[in-house]
């Protein structure tokens, strides 16, 4: 069974006709070619999948295609700035060493994006539990809590 | 010490910022025209005959394109002792055994098609412990040899084996003693990106596959058998590396599934991707190998050891990968970690029914040092000395050769044990009232290539183009690590270019210069030193060039100089008689007579000297390339000698943490990791490096472990194994760099992706020991354990 | 993942009569353990029938107690400023579940109805004495929380129903309550938890309701120790005994997360330092 579905991606709004067992990260990854969203478990424990749904964080991986009718999509491709220039939280993660293989780095990107959106001024604590969803076995996660508290200032300083 | 313009430098990384965009490409996300998906059927038992394999329904399901067996497709054998086939005929000898395989236009197809595939078997006994597949008598796992000769026993034939000094004087001349076995279980890699492959055949079927590897080129040589095995012979194969989402070790082998996609490639005419889904990758891929160590060290009176005597029993699981060549470097700590005299050691690889394990980020130098570090302060404790004292007692020093032969350059372990001390205000105790305590472990690693293969070298092409960029060639793999980063920053170090010239090429065998993998934490060191030789070489050839063309490029901007500037009037120097090749110096891309007078006109740009001798007539074009294989030994293993690296990294963890003896829950408050570097080539790299290692170390330390029950994984996805998330790392790591600045080191530099996971787990134990003294001798340090350890301490002083 | 239907019924009325008319299937709420199971093979529905397009379902109303629709999010309990005033247990045992992404989405509803030992949703609603209300085609019906759970993925609930809301009773003024969950790491399913709730007066307790979870077949009352504790004035020697009775009372298992013991042992730590919490001071 098929059904078509309208939803705002990045911006923009999409109409995609989809099977009923697939799941949002299908629809970006294969049909939208957005291939920035990874999958790293399949099964919402690692977070490689994250991007943002009406401003919260979620696993698209567990996420019915379906279920993203009428709502608000954003993911990592939606945060790149005019210009071919990246957005202050990923630029901070480049400037800070927070990516090693990368491939945790757009779902960790999306849910610093949807701390900082909520809470501009987080704690210590505050970003490691944010980031709670999204396993990194490259670095440890110092330099990637090192880069939201460096993206987080300077997002205020610009306001 | 040498000034650097780039090295040392806080410097981001050049592949970060297509990473952070989400438009670095990894196996998952590559397609190619046509492209099938393939899927595995894997065995439902962990030793048993195969009786039949009924694929008809699975064949008849709408997509699919090929189903593959043992019985309609080539044998085609591999491993590092070749007794592993890319799809199994006779027997299954553990889980994850692949019986059969499908290509489909889509993944869904694919599964279904799988789950279509019966298999009929005939059981057999299984073996799961290493010390019951030891026993005479044991049911065979291997009837034969990869040569078809009888095998009689589970023993893996490959031998560990080191005796020096004398062992039995080492006992008698110990005061005191200790003795304890320990163990580690088998752990995950995890990388965040799981295991894949894509491959195609050309019409002239030679064979591309994008691989997940860290050794692209004797992975091109395996897979060059394999066609070969195919009746495809003088055929050649390209492996293309693309990004890869972690490595660890993963990549050190060929693996069953790109066999097998290359078999369904073949098979059907089109491009087969095989990629991994988490549980695949926890159930059907090779962890890091368990083992079982006996430890007994002995000192003196002034605390000095006499001995250290070891026996190594390691589940090798069905099959063999180069993971079997763990106690090869196992025996580098057990030799030449602290001073002893008198060494024995011996370890034991042996067949059983488990998953076949590989390499993972220490190899065996994780499992050897947890044993040796928490056996050192065993006997620290025996001896009542000080488990800091004990081991600056016993420190290594610089240019010392040690007792398997490694010979030390520099050394920088005592400058490590020192700052750790310090840093972890060693002698103020912990307060015992809320059971908090502290430990340290020391490491030594290679830290100048590890010679495990006949060749350890490394090479790098260099081409510059008209624009004065620099491409590199280069065949080590950046797999996270930060290779491409530090390998930058040597080539614009050591030519004399901005680092943004230069271009980091894709990994290709067609194109690349032959490496033997990127392992033994020899990436940058190779690297840097490929960088510094083909640098080297390119400005001998661009100052003799600049002795011609430097004078009459420098006359022009001369002219136009004072064209602008009327009334200028040049100093007094003969640029001429200057241009002499000894002379010149290139810096950020720029060209200069080293004792010149610094005028804006006086230098040449490197790319306009490029363009000037490529558009003169029988102009040309500069590229240069180099091969460096270190000044290192392949050991002789049997007998345990050898220098098996060119230098070697030192290092020291300390651990402060919180017990709760109600729970078993063990608190880190803090890390303090100081680390022989040589030199420090990218800070952050590096420091990655360290804080990453750390983390995995503290998941090995206290919750990892790939669980299983009569050879099947129990937990095999994140719900139920558990690795470290940012909530686990909060609490501080103090992290300094010691710089010894080694000799063979480029710019000082030596290797350090594995070290930073070594000692993490002994200084944690040694640290859970000084809180409650409990001694917990098999990883990881559950809160379970310690919990059932207090009891019994307890119940024996009640 | 295998094929399944997707259906997206705008009422309550229409979903359940999708789920009438369509063999094997099943309806979905946040999902989080669904898909999981559905990948995994334990579950092969041939068609899903959404609950996130019915508004109602979706909504918290205070009223003295507290509606809280059965698709509340866990992140909508932890963003909803009166819920946690009035039932502090509530959003302690919310932030202990999954991570961020997982809250986002997962449902209160769903928690209970997947019927897991270890729900962390369903002890602080069994010592808050929550009710099910569980509606059909035809009729509705509240059950109280502890009458819900029937064993693993076994809950009272028929084919026909649908769990649409989740009753509190008014906070009462002297009870107080908490959580406690252990894992291996901090996102973890619990290896075991426990709820309490006490009501002291003058020293006594009067009303003591203890909930553990990951311990027996269902996220389980320990009515045993509740009894002990009630009426009686909580000395260390009392704490003791309670410690005894919950380790006794419990049935747990071994699994790749904890054994059958250590479950037992941490209940037993739980109940007292769940105590201590209550009562601001040692037990030891």
């Amino acid at each position: 069974m098929k059904t078509e579905i309208s939803f705002i991606l990045n911006g923009l709004e999409v109409d995609v006709t989809v099977d009923g067992h697939l799941r949002l990260i299908d629809v970006l990854r294969n049909m939208m070619s957005l291939t920035g969203t990874k999958e790293g478990c399949g099964k919402g424990e690692c977070g490689a999948c994250t991007v943002i749904v009406d401003g919260r964080a979620v696993n698209s991986c567990l996420y019915p295609a379906n279920e993203i009718e009428g709502k608000s999509v954003t993911t990592i491709e939606g945060l790149q700035m005019p210009e071919h220039k990246l957005s202050k939280i990923q630029q901070a993660f480049v400037d800070h060493g927070g990516i090693q293989c990368g491939f945790c780095t757009p779902g960790m990107i999306m849910s610093a994006k949807a701390l900082l959106d909520s809470n501009p001024n987080p704690s210590d604590k505050e970003i490691r539990e944010a980031l709670q969803g999204n396993l990194c076995r490259c670095t440890g996660y110092v330099q990637i809590v090192e880069a939201v508290k460096r993206a987080a200032r300077q997002l205020k300083s610009k306001q | 010490m040498k000034n650097f313009r780039y090295i040392g430098k806080e410097t981001s990384r050049p592949d970060a910022p297509d990473k952070a965009a989400g438009k670095a490409h990894y196996i998952h996300d590559l397609q190619r025209p046509g492209m099938l998906y393939g899927k595995i059927k894997f065995s439902d038992h962990p030793h048993a005959r195969i009786k039949h394999i009924d694929t008809s329904k699975a064949e008849r399901l709408s997509g699919v394109r090929a189903v593959i067996t043992a019985n309609n497709s080539p044998e085609v054998r591999f491993g590092f002792l070749r007794d592993n086939f890319a799809l199994k005929k006779d027997k299954v000898r553990q889980y994850r055994d692949e019986l059969a395989a499908v290509a489909a236009i889509d993944p869904d197809i694919a599964e279904e098609a799988i789950e279509l595939i019966k298999v009929e078997y005939e059981p057999l006994p299984g073996l799961f412990s290493p010390h019951e597949a030891m026993k005479k008598g044991s049911p065979l796992i291997h009837e034969t040899d990869s040569q078809g000769r009888p095998r009689t026993d589970n023993l893996v034939p490959l031998q560990y084996h080191h005796e020096s000094g004398n062992l039995s004087a080492g006992k008698r001349a110990a005061k005191y003693m200790a003795q304890g076995e320990f163990s580690t279980p088998r752990v995950q890699q995890c990388c965040m990106g799981t295991a894949g492959c894509l491959a195609e055949f050309d019409m002239n079927s030679n064979l591309t596959i994008w691989a997940k590897t860290q050794i692209p080129f004797l992975a091109q040589r395996d897979f060059n058998r394999a066609l070969s095995d195919m009746g495809l012979n003088d055929k050649n194969t390209r492996v293309i590396v693309p990004a890869l989402g972690g490595g660890f070790g993963t990549g050190l082998d060929t693996h069953a599934y790109e066999y097998i996609a290359i078999l369904l490639a073949f098979q059907t005419g089109r491009p087969v991707k095989i990629v991994y889904t988490r549980d695949e990758e926890f159930a059907y891929f090779s962890p890091r190998q368990s083992s079982t160590t006996k430890i007994t060290q002995g000192c003196g009176q002034d605390g000095k050891l006499t001995f250290r005597e070891v026996e190594v029993v390691q589940d090798n699981g069905a099959y063999t990968s180069w993971g079997a060549t763990y106690p090869s470097v196992m025996m580098m700590p057990a030799t030449s970690l602290y001073r002893v005299p008198s060494v024995y050691f011996n370890a034991q690889l042996v067949y059983t029914n488990n998953t076949y394990c590989q390499a993972m980020r220490g190899y065996g130098n994780p499992e050897h040092t947890w044993a040796l570090e928490s056996n050192m302060d065993e006997l620290a404790g025996e001896a009542g000395i000080d488990p800091y004292d004990f081991r600056m007692i016993n420190c290594n020093k610089p240019k010392e050769t040690t007792p398997m032969g490694l010979k030390v350059s520099t050394c920088g372990l005592k400058e490590c044990l020192q700052t750790v001390a310090k840093k972890l205000d060693w002698k103020k105790k912990s307060k015992k009232g809320k059971c908090r305590g502290k430990g340290m472990a020391s490491l030594i690693h290679v830290g100048g290539g590890g010679r495990i293969y006949r060749s350890d070298a490394s090479g790098l092409i260099l081409k510059l183009d008209d624009f004065g960029n620099v491409n590199a060639y280069h065949g080590g793999v950046e797999m996270g690590q930060g290779l491409h980063s530090v390998l930058t920053l040597g080539i614009a170090e050591a030519l004399g270019v901005r680092p943004e010239k230069v271009f980091i090429n894709p990994l290709d065998t067609s194109t690349c210069p032959w490496d033997v993998g990127t392992h033994a934490s020899r990436g940058a060191f190779m690297a840097c030193n490929t960088a510094i030789l083909a640098a080297n070489k390119l400005r001998d050839r661009i100052f003799e060039l600049s002795e011609e063309l430097f004078p009459q490029e420098v006359e022009k901007n001369l002219e136009k100089f004072i064209k602008k500037n009327p009334g200028y009037k040049p100093p007094d120097f003969d640029f001429i008689k200057a241009a002499k090749r000894e002379r010149f110096d290139l810096k950020d891309g720029s060209i200069f007579i080293k004792d010149a007078p610094r005028e804006p006109w006086l230098s040449l740009d490197l790319g306009r000297l490029l363009r000037a001798i490529h558009f003169r007539t029988q102009g040309q074009m500069l590229a240069t390339e180099v091969f460096y294989d270190p000044p290192n030994e392949l050991p002789d293993f049997a007998k345990g000698f050898g220098n098996i690296s060119s230098t070697y990294a030192y290092g020291t963890q300390g651990a402060e943490v919180e017990v709760d003896t109600e729970t078993g829950e063990v608190k880190i408050l803090r890390m303090v990791a100081a680390h022989d570097v040589g030199k420090v080539l990218n800070p952050p790299a590096l420091k990655g490096q360290i804080y990453g290692a750390l983390a995995q170390g503290i998941g090995y330390a206290l919750y990892e472990e790939l669980q299983s029950e009569k050879g099947k994984i129990l937990n095999p996805n994140f719900r139920d194994y558990k690795i470290p998330t940012a909530q686990e790392m909060d609490f501080p790591v103090d992290l300094e760099f010691i710089e010894t600045n080694d000799s063979f080191g480029p710019f000082g530099a030596k290797g350090v992706a594995e070290p930073g996971l070594v000692p993490t787990a002994p200084a944690i134990a040694n640290a859970i020991y000084d809180a409650i003294g409990i001694r917990i001798r098999d990883l990881p340090i559950t809160q379970e354990k310690i919990l059932a350890a207090l009891k019994k301490l307890k119940e024996a002083n009640d | 993942m295998r094929r399944f239907d997707y259906f997206r019924p705008k009422s309550l009325k229409e979903a359940l009569e999708l789920k009438k008319t369509i063999a094997g299937a099943k309806f979905i709420s946040g999902g989080t353990d669904l898909i999981v199971q559905i990948k995994n093979r334990e579950l092969k529905p041939s068609a899903l029938i959404s609950l996130r397009f019915i508004p109602e379902l979706a909504t918290i109303e205070i009223n003295g107690g507290a509606r809280i629709g059965a698709l509340v999010t866990i992140s909508d309990i932890l963003q909803h400023p009166e819920l946690g005033h009035n039932y502090p247990v509530l959003t302690e045992a919310a932030k202990s579940l999954g991570s961020v992404q997982i809250r986002n989405v997962a449902t209160i509803g769903g928690n209970l109805c997947n019927c897991s030992p270890c729900a962390d949703m369903a002890l602080p609603l069994l010592v808050l004495e929550a009710k099910v209300r569980l509606q059909s085609a035809k009729a509705s019906r509240e059950v109280p929380i502890s009458k819900f759970f029937k064993g693993p993925g076994e809950s009272c609930l028929a084919s026909n129903e649908i769990l649409t809301d989740i009753l509190l009773n008014p906070p009462h003024n002297k009870a107080k309550a908490t959580f406690l969950k252990k894992g291996r790491v901090k996102v973890d399913l619990a290896i075991a938890s426990l709820a309490l709730l006490l009501e002291m007066e003058g020293g006594i307790c009067r009303k003591a309701r203890i909930a553990a979870g990951s311990v027996a077949p269902i996220p389980l009352r320990l009515s045993k120790v509740e009894t002990l504790l009630e009426g009686a004035a909580v000395s260390e020697d009392l704490v003791s005994k309670a410690q005894h009775l919950a380790r006794e009372t419990v049935s747990p298992i071994t699994d790749v997360r904890a054994t059958e013991k250590y479950r037992r042992q941490i209940v037993g730590v739980y109940v007292k330092r769940g105590l201590e919490k209550i009562l601001g001071q040692s037990l030891a």
